[in-house]
């Protein structure tokens, strides 16, 4: 791997505040609204409004932290690559796995999110059975049975990982025609439920569900919190976008702006037309269901009006997954570049030009989290970015501190009141989570805590085998060639 | 294990952005150290590197370029004397285990390499560059060596006293070197004939290059 004449391939700036912002919106509207609100829902009733008007305002000061660093650090590494600029090497590495980890499982549960709404198009066409009433497919070779939506989302995966791993990702473009599609599905899934005759007679009493409180609000808070990532997915694309000292800012806040906005306006029609009970039991493929209740049927062609919904949950949880299998691989490649990883996972390959090991190391774990239930992914998920999330954070105190007169193209307002409370909101849905977890879901708990002590066997692992690697004397020149010396590695370089 | 350097430009001039940009396209990470609030701007818009605010002679501020992560440092402003200093605080911050580069202002600053581990002469080197262009690429350097020795790339021009010669029997002025054959795959050897129209490394000294280029240009 030569850094000299190419380094890392690094594409023209030719993203527009638009196509930023749609990225950013990409995965957040992708699935988070389409498998999540009916499982936030089942835990929060007719409060699933709440739940998401909240985690907005939580993750909006993460938001302010992150166009600060994203404008003063111009690296596309995500949150990690900010991190491992504040932080020694072990937090960054720990932020760094915490957050691939989050992008994995989100991919899982993208994917899983994707099966359900997948049958239930198929049902709406008479091509297969309602969902809840396809069974498993047997495998006589493993003389196993997998239920059908295990083996869609496993294929799912399968086949972004593919693609991914064989090209280049889509161009932002493609991604904002996408993003652009989800919306507009979207907006007329709330025109139409909220016109509808089953929309004037809502219901949303009694507010919280009958056995909950109004703190149920929180673990579903928890649970939902990955629905806005989705500003960590910009900062993987800074590099590329035009004027990112205005723009990055600009797309972080327009994302999510919007995203807040078109989740209340989904999540009320959702809950006033299917009710919150109906909604809770239709889990992941809640939106799709709800849409087949109220939107006009016997049109040409499509038959279903619902079906466009459905459709849309297809499409958006598909592209989401897709932005995932691209985010999580980035990371691991930062990684591997920075040295925290394997050096194959940060290198491209030389045919592909893809970060082939990086995406082939994502997929493994992606492909067996599907196995998990759905509620399980987005725990862990949600868990792992609400982590991530405090280190960000925490990187933009500490280098306030230690860094005064660092530039920062944009400045937060009213410092520190905005990390300071990110740090703490983000700390009192991680314990609750864990909390909740430690409840309802131990299975979620143990292998977060699993992959946590994976993470340290990994850091240890890694610097016995650079420091044998180093005394080896096998550090490579850095490529350049006029560099006639070698440098000097620091310490801990 | 990362091929990726840290690395720490102080002055974010033309010199100092120049080099930025060309390192960061290579997948570098670079801290430029500025005090102009101006240049602090323009850089931040070519989102290139992260920026530190202010006079990279005050530990302070030099502490806030991470020098201790750092694996090179080069000082690049217009001032000897400040590239020199970053150089050594650097040097005294990180242990000892940094590369410091200095931009000096005159030829003959290669003593300053007992501090530093190298020097640049931009000058020098945009000089070369332009008389590549004036020549016309019959005549190019190719780098810069240590002290004044050229290396260049000379196209034997149709007539020159040496076309077609082999070299042994070409007598070229004591300070002469001709390092390849005329496409470039092998090292030159007594045999090697030196064609009209092909292209030779030549090494020289400079106070015999006219010679040499009167031997091969005719």
């Amino acid at each position: 791997m030569s850094s000299g004449s190419h380094g890392e391939r690094k594409p023209e700036a030719e993203l527009g505040l638009l196509d930023a912002t749609m990225i950013g919106m990409g995965a957040m509207i992708g699935a988070g609204i389409f498998v999540l609100t009916g499982l936030a829902t089942e835990i929060a009733g007719p409060a699933a409004i709440a739940v998401f008007a909240l985690n907005g305002v939580v993750t909006a000061f993460t938001g302010l932290s992150y166009a600060e660093l994203a404008s003063a650090i111009p690296k596309s590494g995500g949150g990690y690559a900010f991190v491992r600029e504040v932080f020694d090497d072990l937090s960054s590495f720990l932020m760094g796995w915490m957050l691939w980890f989050a992008y994995m499982i989100a991919g899982a549960l993208y994917a899983l999110g994707f099966a359900p709404n997948f049958l239930e198009l198929l049902h709406v066409y008479g091509l297969a059975p309602a969902p809840g009433q396809v069974g498993a497919i047997t495998l006589p070779v493993v003389e196993a049975a997998v239920p059908v939506s295990v083996g869609l989302a496993f294929t799912a995966v399968l086949l972004l990982v593919a693609l991914n791993a064989a090209s280049t990702a889509a161009s932002g473009s493609v991604e904002t025609i996408f993003t652009l599609v989800k919306v507009a599905i979207l907006v007329v899934f709330v025109a139409f439920g909220a016109l509808s005759p089953m929309f004037s007679t809502a219901e949303f009493q009694p507010l919280f569900p009958v056995d909950g409180s109004a703190f149920a609000i929180i673990p579903a808070m928890g649970l939902t919190f990955i629905a806005f990532e989705g500003y960590d997915l910009i900062t993987t694309v800074t590099e590329e976008v035009k004027n990112p000292r205005e723009n990055i800012p600009k797309a972080i806040f327009l994302s999510l702006a919007v995203t807040v906005v078109v989740y209340l306006a989904v999540v009320t029609v959702a809950v006033g037309t299917l009710g919150a009970q109906g909604l809770a039991e239709a889990g992941e493929a809640g939106i799709a269901q709800a849409a087949t209740e109220f939107m006009p049927t016997g049109l040409p062609v499509i038959q279903n009006g619902g079906a466009i919904i459905v459709f849309g949950a297809v499409f958006s949880t598909l592209t989401a997954l897709n932005a995932v299998v691209i985010a999580s691989s980035r990371v691991a490649f930062s990684m591997g570049r920075e040295g925290q990883l394997l050096p194959s996972i940060g290198q491209l390959h030389h045919r592909f030009g893809t970060p082939f090991v990086a995406i082939l190391a994502s997929a493994v774990v992606m492909l067996a989290s599907v196995a998990l239930p759905t509620k399980s992914a987005g725990n862990m998920s949600s868990l792992f970015f609400l982590l991530s999330f405090i280190v960000v954070n925490g990187a933009v105190i500490r280098l306030r501190r230690e860094r005064p007169d660092m530039k920062r193209p944009y400045e937060m307002p009213y410092y520190p009141a905005p990390p300071v409370l990110g740090i703490l909101l983000n700390l009192v849905l991680t314990s609750v989570l864990i909390w909740y977890l430690v409840q309802t879901d131990p299975l979620a708990l143990v292998l977060s805590v699993g992959w946590i002590l994976l993470g340290g066997l990994a850091y240890v692992g890694l610097n016995r085998y650079r420091s044998s690697g180093e005394a080896s004397g096998s550090l490579a020149d850095p490529g350049a060639s006029e560099t006639t010396a070698e440098p000097v590695p620091g310490e801990d370089d | 294990m990362t091929q990726d350097l840290n690395v720490i430009i102080v002055g974010g001039g033309r010199v100092g952005f120049q080099t930025t940009a060309i390192l960061a396209d290579r997948g570098h990470d670079i801290t430029v150290v500025e005090r102009d609030p101006e240049v602090c701007d323009a850089i931040a818009d070519e989102y290139v590197a992260t920026i530190i605010q202010g006079d990279a002679t005050d530990p302070a501020i030099l502490e806030q370029a991470d020098v201790e992560r750092a694996d090179v440092i080069a000082g690049l402003t217009a001032s000897t004397g400040v590239n020199l200093a970053v150089c050594l605080e650097a040097k005294e911050m990180n242990g000892g285990g940094i590369r410091t580069i200095a931009r000096v202002e005159r030829l003959g600053g290669e003593e300053y390499t007992r501090f530093v581990d190298d020097v640049v002469f931009p000058e020098r080197a945009g000089a070369r560059m332009a008389a590549n262009e004036i020549v016309g690429g019959d005549v190019e350097s190719i780098s810069d060596v240590t002290e004044t020795l050229d290396i260049m790339q000379v196209r034997v021009a149709d007539g020159a006293p040496a076309a077609g010669k082999r070299l042994a029997d070409v007598n070229f002025p004591t300070g002469t070197l001709v390092v390849s054959d005329d496409d470039g795959e092998r090292i030159a050897g007594p045999e090697t004939t030196l064609d009209p129209g092909k292209r030779y490394v030549v090494a020289v000294e400079p106070d015999v290059a006219d010679e040499v280029m009167n031997l091969l240009r005719g």
